[in-house]
């Protein structure tokens, strides 16, 4: 026990004397550290004396993600050798932590994965370029149809290029819906039908769904009444009938009584998606985004199809949803070879064999065609139904003003509240105005 | 004169690293902090001066606040006192020479090193979980299962068991404290012939309680920023029912989410006060019951 | 004699038992890590692997692109260690002056420092995050562990706790003996607080270890990620997670600092008991 007691003492004097001068101790792991920073100095040096371009991308994702993103950058640097890309990735969570002191310090990466509930409250701050300049230059726009470009545009600007197009869907479980006694499900069927349909799920003992996601649903059903959740100019609610509002959450709320939706604490209560109901067979279908069938596929052990989700008036209410941008930051000196790599992204067959609609289905209609025939067999489910959403839906109209993440806050709790009963929607109608209308104005 | 001076030079010739670093990297941003608190800040414009707006938002209008407040006191009280008390009782059982001793340690220690992984929030998830082992537990026992994760106040304290599960860091400070009372004055009692209780109390605490002094301020501290446990617990929500909005989550909310960093740096400010307030009592008090050799007994 | 032995067995029955109680969670999460990432939730309640598989822990290996888990072990090794060494000195050379020097301002300091602890990090981190991009540190470790190195409060309030538990003869024996104020920290201090050292080492590691907001925040190039931050990688908002391989991963991250504890622990307590207060 002594000597390694000894042992330690020594290392500590070892310590104390490397750090005699107190200030010597910075200095060394700076000089340990500086290796690091050398090699990025070198890097910026052959910048400056060739054509070479370095480049620093940013995305969330998840393993497969990642996997084949440095697939495609690996082989646009073979095509391009004067391009460095330096990828950053991270998980979702991890990457918007990230983002927002890289935005006040203008460190921003060149390219940036943007999300639509994010883009406004960049791109108004000045921290997104326009991408505008590009079109038809750098980037080739010939096989891009004008309504999904028009999905990056933030007042002026286009601030964003869509990656791929999502739309709302039912995603059910053909099996059970057999077993309650329904045959299909109807391209369009009205609220009541929705309701009559779960009602005979309920008492076949099953769920018929899990719930509505209430931004998302609420601003659907708004959409079908001919309003929308934001005005157009982002200053305030798209809608002045708060009856609305009480008709959808009482529609919500009936579900959940009838046991065709289960409880909120008994959701509250999942560990993960793979505990889902849905998921294990106790239910149709869920109501989700287009891309997420993939997943849900690859989660259970039962297969899917694809419906619309409810509502006589469908057209209006189904749009197409940018999955996701890339967008170059205004800070980002080398905007046009950004943007060249934006284009190789979404006009490249080759990488587009790699990403496989992973990021929402392909904008590019040569891109679609060509690889039609490598994609899974769920992948192509997503394919054809949001080819047909994108025949039948209306334009998506301005994406999420800033501040919109606070209102999704605010109605998911209060949608909450709703379902725990400790608010009438009556109530909580009045209460969501005031809080939004607050939030908006300021 | 002259001993003065050269004391001052060795003390801070000590605590200088202290110093250059604070005036390096953590003076400006106090200060920075302080003075967005009364600005309206989004992180990407310059910041604007709104004087007291911040707070009085938080105090009048904003009943989400106040209830993260009263949920994090609550949080606190019932969680420190909990984990402390558990921390000293483990402590004090492996504080003996057994050889299976450092195994103990170690195992009882366990929970404490896997920290705020997402891996917790999942197993956390099963085990409250509807056919979890706790409910398990409580229907042998003839209790009704509680849903832990879909009622307000049962989340709460599911947060507050985690705390006390992972009791490891306070244990091990108060296992070196242990370590550190002289056996001689316990031998020395019971040759006296002291009780278990009269060791316990007359030597055990009064060597501990500098120990003691720093969990219990550390302790505090922590409690009161806890962020991690209820970002991974409510996946980020604060839910149920903001049950488990903690401060520092609503705080991380408003600074991050909806980029309001004025306000979030005004809740900051708020909140050291809260702290600084209770560790000054805490400070106070311990000129009582605070035991130091080094200062010869009281 | 019988007496004494019931009492052991008593003794190892109470503490082993609570033991397994208080480690169910863990067992759980190591079990599920040899389970398939959609076995993993359909049979939670069941703590056997069926059927018992080590993909988990290949898939995880693999790790992102380029970089296998082993990388990202590694520099969350150099991360830790530099920190650690940061600690030991400056942290036991701040406490001593706080706890054992009497010079003008000491109260005022001791103050500031407890202060800075309770101000929460998000709020000075953009601000701080600005100060490390104009020093040019970005994405390098230096933001993370150069500040070590002046100091962290909480080691220091700790170390300062523990030296004000050492009678003050000790260093009037010294100064006798012909020690300067160094000799003191050096000679008498610093072998009397090894158990708080130790603490000082354990803690350091694994905090160090798990931490995820710096890493996240400083470090952009994945060749340059740590372990927390790979973890978080294997999931998804948008897709399945790969849990399976997360659960083996973290099962792995947690052995470096199972053996880092098991360790240092004896140090924690055996430090003074042997070497005993004989100054």
């Amino acid at each position: 026990m002594k000597k390694s007691l000894l042992v330690l003492l020594g290392m500590m004097m070892i310590l104390w004397l490397a750090a005699c001068s107190g200030d010597d101790s910075s200095e060394d792991t700076s000089g340990d550290t500086d290796d690091t920073s050398e090699e990025t100095d070198t890097d910026s040096d052959s910048e400056a004396s060739g054509d070479q371009v370095t480049l620093r991308i940013a995305w969330w994702g998840s393993q497969p993600r990642h996997d084949y993103t440095l697939e495609v950058i690996e082989l646009y640097e073979e095509q391009n050798p004067n391009v460095t890309i330096e990828p950053e990735y991270a998980s979702w969570d991890d990457y918007w932590q990230k983002l927002s002191p890289q935005a006040a310090a203008n460190e921003l990466p060149d390219i940036i994965q943007m999300d639509l509930s994010y883009i406004s409250q960049y791109a108004e701050n000045g921290q997104l370029a326009d991408l505008e300049p590009f079109l038809g230059s750098e980037i080739d726009d010939s096989n891009i149809a004008e309504n999904t470009i028009e999905g990056g545009r933030i007042n002026d600007g286009l601030y964003g290029f869509n990656l791929g197009s999502n739309a709302l869907s039912f995603q059910y479980n053909p099996e059970i819906l057999a077993e309650i006694g329904i045959e299909e499900i109807p391209e369009t069927y009205s609220w009541d039908e929705y309701q009559e349909m779960a009602q005979q799920a309920a008492d076949a003992g099953y769920y018929f769904d899990n719930g509505m996601q209430a931004d998302v649903f609420f601003n659907y059903y708004l959409r079908q009444n001919g309003a929308r959740l934001y005005a157009e100019d982002g200053s305030g609610l798209g809608y002045d009938d708060d009856q609305l509002f009480v008709d959808f959450f009482t529609i919500i709320q009936e579900q959940v009584e009838v046991e065709a939706t289960p409880t909120p604490d008994f959701m509250a209560q999942l560990a993960g998606p793979e505990d889902d109901p849905v998921v294990l067979g106790d239910g149709v279908g869920i109501f989700q985004w287009s891309n997420q069938f993939v997943g849900l596929e690859d989660m259970s052990e039962h297969t899917f199809a694809f419906a619309t989700p409810p509502g006589e008036n469908l057209e209006d209410g189904l749009f197409l949803k940018p999955s996701m941008y890339f967008s170059i930051s205004e800070n980002s000196e080398q905007k046009e070879a950004a943007a060249a790599f934006i284009d190789f992204w979404v006009n490249d067959v080759e990488a587009n064999k790699l990403i496989l609609g992973d990021r929402g289905v392909p904008v590019s209609s040569v891109v679609q065609e060509e690889i039609a025939d490598d994609v899974s067999e769920a992948q192509q489910a997503v394919f054809d139904y949001v080819a047909w959403a994108e025949e039948n839906s209306t334009p998506m109209g301005a994406p999420d003003p800033a501040g919109a993440g606070e209102i999704i806050e605010q109605l998911t709790n209060i949608s909450e509240q709703i379902a725990y009963g400790e608010i009438t929607p009556e109530d909580a109608a009045e209460h969501f105005r005031t809080q939004a209308e607050g939030i908006l104005g300021n | 004169m002259q001993t003065h001076m050269k004391q001052n030079l060795w003390g801070y010739l000590f605590i200088g690293p202290f110093i250059i670093g604070f005036l390096a990297f953590t003076i400006i941003p106090i200060i920075a902090s302080f003075y967005f608190s009364f600005t309206s800040y989004d992180l990407f414009n310059s910041p604007e001066w709104i004087g007291l707006d911040n707070f009085k938002e938080m105090f009048t209008s904003d009943p989400r606040y106040l209830h993260s407040l009263k949920i994090t006191f609550i949080y606190v009280f019932a969680g420190v006192p909990l984990r402390l008390l558990f921390a000293l009782v483990v402590a004090m059982l492996l504080n003996t020479a057994s050889r299976a001793v450092g195994l103990y340690r170690t195992l009882y220690y366990l929970p404490s090193l896997i920290g705020g992984s997402v891996a917790v929030a999942i197993m956390w998830r099963q085990i409250f979980g509807d056919d979890g082992i706790v409910n398990l537990a409580l229907m042998t026992m003839g209790i009704d299962p509680v849903r832990w994760f879909g009622n307000p106040t049962a989340a709460l304290w599911m947060l507050i068991f985690l705390s006390v599960w992972q009791f490891g860091s306070s244990m091990l400070i108060f296992l070196a404290g242990l370590k550190s009372i002289p056996q001689s004055y316990y031998e020395a009692a019971s040759v006296d012939g002291a009780s278990f209780f009269q060791k316990f109390f007359n030597i055990t605490i009064p060597m501990l309680s500098p120990v003691i002094l720093f969990n219990a301020v550390m302790q505090t501290i922590a409690a009161f920023m806890t962020f991690v446990p209820a970002y991974i617990i409510s996946k980020g929500t604060g839910g149920p029912l903001d049950g488990t909005l903690l401060y520092s989550l609503y705080l991380f909310k408003q600074g991050f989410e909806f980029f309001h960093m004025g306000y979030a740096s005004a809740m900051a400010w708020v909140m050291l006060v809260i702290i600084g307030i209770l560790t000054s009592l805490i400070f106070f008090s311990s000129k009582y019951w605070v035991h130091y050799e080094s200062e010869g007994g009281r | 004699m019988q007496a004494k032995y019931l009492k052991k067995i008593i003794y190892h029955l109470i503490v082993g038992c609570f033991a397994i109680l208080l480690l169910y969670p863990v067992i759980w999460l190591i079990m599920s890590s040899f389970k398939s990432s959609e076995k993993i939730f359909a049979t939670a309640e069941s703590l056997i692997p069926q059927p018992f598989i080590l993909g988990n822990y290949a898939q995880g290996w693999a790790g992102f692109g380029d970089y296998g888990f082993d990388t990202y072990i590694l520099n969350t090794f150099i991360f830790v260690i530099l920190v650690l060494i940061g600690h030991l000195i400056s942290c036991s050379l701040i406490a001593f002056g706080f706890a054992r020097l009497k010079f003008a301002g000491r109260s005022f300091w001791f103050a500031i420092m407890i202060l800075t602890l309770m101000l929460p990090y998000e709020v000075v981190m953009i601000p701080q995050y600005i100060i490390f991009a104009q020093l040019d540190w970005l994405n390098s470790l230096k933001p993370l562990v150069v500040p070590a190195y002046f100091g962290h409060p909480f080691f220091i309030f700790l170390l300062v706790q523990f030296i004000r538990t050492i009678p003050r003869e000790l260093d009037e024996a010294a100064i006798i003996d012909g020690c300067n104020t160094f000799g003191i920290y050096r000679r008498i201090i610093l072998p009397l607080i090894v158990p708080a050292l130790a603490t000082t080492s354990i803690f350091t590691f694994y905090w160090t270890w798990d931490n995820l907001l710096g890493p996240v925040l400083y470090l952009n190039s994945p060749s340059k990620y740590t372990v927390s931050m790979a973890l978080n990688m294997f999931l998804s908002n948008e897709t399945v997670s790969n849990w399976g391989a997360m659960f083996a991963m973290s099962v792995v991250s947690l052995i470096p600092v199972f053996i880092i504890f098991f360790i240092f622990q004896r140090y924690v307590v055996d430090g003074i008991s042997t070497s005993g207060l004989k100054g």
